[in-house]
């Protein structure tokens, strides 16, 4: 019954063209990462190459290649802002036309009719909404990697291509978050365009407004020399640097570069506490969709939109 | 010595739909069932008349498990509604006022989704047989955004005799149809009940086809179930009425 309902919900998915639009934006940002970290290298290899050269004909010692430095997995920095903006917004989508129609077009009376139990029936549907979100990051993945060998000239190690894995993985997870907001607003509201205007609230706060909160809220950081522990010394700048603790986009940022080794250097046990604020907006996100789905009436008609 | 071995005793079929005492209030306090009571027999077809509001749909939607309702019981092919879902949805087909089916899917996936649902073996030859049977193969391989609302009605049909019902529940089924479509939907109801013998509840307000296809009839009066009968016994207790119309009126007017 479970893969009734998710199979369903692909080849749905598949014809829906908002849902192909914001899967060919997500590609084109991921290819566009690639070629800004491919154009930032060539920029630095071109002057390098000419400062070589200029110190050569002085009869001066070369500097160290800077690339040389820098960690390959950095040129894809960028992954970890275009996958909390674009990826997000892609995930809510996919979440929203989950279920759009069986609450807005009122299928839903039709489909439990059937002997099929609600839970059973959610169950299919985060499923398949999971697998689509796997999909489309194995896609991103295939794309990424091909940027490096681009870049680099060479295959990724496999410390590298675990590293790569890793980050898909946690991505996997912020963007299931984002499903499954997408679920619950259609399944908290009657409407069919108020549910994806209240998931995109949901992403605004969880990507700006928290953030602004927590990181942004310094007053006193623009003076410099002032640095942070005098405005966090106070009771409500104090609470609000702590806070940050749980903002889960900044947390995925963090850990992202962690991971692609774009951060300051951390222990992993570090990077693993920051995953924490994730996971639990998953369970309580997830325990909210089903009683959500279990309490909804759905003997009404069409809602309208 | 033993006497003539007794004939087997079977057990009696137990009637379509059995409602006792059926209440059901909203969330609001406004109770739109005042305690119904009403059996219908296998293999009628019976008409659920009543004015909008009269709590028609809701009676409905407790029959086809949707809603649990505040009081009294309803049973569906010997099976409560309530305690014992999962074998009323095995027995029953509900064609919605409006259906709206995913209109991302061609005819012949929504049929096979449902199909499945319904806990099918061969999904695919029973959509096939289904829409063979409704005449609406050509429908199979097209998109539902682009039917007509005739063409979305009979893949509704369509998807609620898919696994042969033993009842089938119709909320307003000639809503929005053209009489040639009104037409077809009759000739349709009449073909399931005496090939297959399924049992047909019908919400409607259509009493023109009330009087050509059900067998029976029941009126709903601002939640209380006001009159139940036969049409042939109808007509005979109403001479004096010209038409069904008529009759509906003056049991409608009855003050409760």
């Amino acid at each position: 019954m479970i893969a009734t309902v998710a199979r369903q919900q692909f080849v749905a998915l598949r014809r829906q063209q908002i849902f192909l639009a914001v899967l060919a934006i997500l590609l084109a940002m991921t290819s566009l990462a690639g070629f800004l970290g491919w154009m930032s290298h060539h920029t630095v290899v071109q002057a390098y190459d000419e400062a070589v050269r200029i110190l050569a004909a002085q009869g001066q010692p070369a500097p160290p290649d800077p690339l040389g430095l820098k960690p390959p997995l950095s040129l894809l920095s960028n992954l970890a802002v275009y996958i909390p903006l674009i990826g997000a917004l892609l995930a809510i989508v996919v979440g929203h036309l989950s279920l759009a129609d069986e609450q807005a077009e009122g299928i839903g009376r039709v489909i439990f009719t059937r002997p099929v139990s609600r839970t059973t029936f959610l169950f299919g549907k985060v499923v398949a909404v999971a697998a689509v979100l796997a999909a489309i990051l194995a896609a991103s993945l295939v794309t990424s990697v091909a940027s490096l060998v681009m870049v680099n000239g060479s295959v990724p190690s496999a410390a590298e291509l675990g590293r790569l894995g890793l980050f898909y993985g946690l991505s996997w997870l912020y963007l299931l978050l984002f499903a499954l907001i997408g679920m619950v607003t259609v399944l908290a509201t009657r409407r069919r365009s108020l549910g994806l205007l209240a998931a995109l609230g949901v992403w605004m706060v969880l990507t700006f407004a928290v953030p602004q909160f927590t990181s942004g809220l310094r007053p006193t950081a623009s003076l410099n020399p002032v640095t942070d522990p005098v405005s966090t010394s106070q009771p409500f700048f104090g609470a609000t640097a702590h806070a940050r603790s749980f903002s889960v986009s900044e947390q995925y940022k963090q850990a992202a570069a962690q991971i692609l080794e774009t951060g300051t250097a951390e222990p992993w046990s570090d990077t693993g506490r920051r995953v924490l604020p994730l996971l639990g907006a998953l369970v309580g996100v997830g325990l909210l969709t089903g009683g959500l789905a279990r309490r909804h009436d759905f003997s009404t008609g069409p809602s309208g939109d | 010595m033993l006497g003539p071995v007794p004939p087997p005793v079977t057990p009696p079929i137990p009637p379509a739909i059995e409602l006792h005492g059926l209440r059901h209030a909203y969330r609001d306090g406004v109770e739109v069932l005042h305690g119904i009571d009403l059996t219908i027999e296998r293999g009628e077809i019976f008409g659920f008349l009543g004015h909008n509001g009269a709590g028609k749909t809701t009676a409905m939607n407790v029959l086809t498990t949707l809603l649990v309702p505040t009081g009294g019981s309803a049973r569906v092919a010997g099976y409560d509604a309530v305690t014992e879902r999962d074998e009323v949805t095995r027995r029953i087909g509900y064609l919605p006022a409006d259906v709206r089916l995913y209109g991302h899917l061609t005819a012949a996936e929504n049929l096979e989704f449902f199909a499945r649902l319904s806990g099918l073996r061969h999904p695919r030859a029973a959509v096939t047989e289904t829409l063979d049977y409704l005449d609406a193969g050509d429908l199979a391989d097209r998109r539902l955004s682009s039917f007509s609302t005739g063409m979305r009605q009979r893949i509704g049909i369509a998807q609620a005799v898919l696994h042969r019902p033993e009842v089938l529940f119709l909320d307003e089924p000639t809503a929005g149809l053209d009489p040639l479509g009104v037409r077809q939907l009759r000739r349709t109801i009449l073909s399931l009940n005496a090939d297959l013998g399924m049992t047909v509840f019908m919400n409607t307000h259509q009493l023109s086809e009330v009087a050509k296809v059900c067998t029976t009839i029941g009126v709903l009066n601002h939640g209380d179930l006001i009159y139940q009968d036969s049409i042939e016994a109808t007509t005979r207790r109403f001479p004096d009425e010209a038409s069904l119309e008529d009759i509906y009126v003056r049991m409608d007017a009855v003050p409760t």
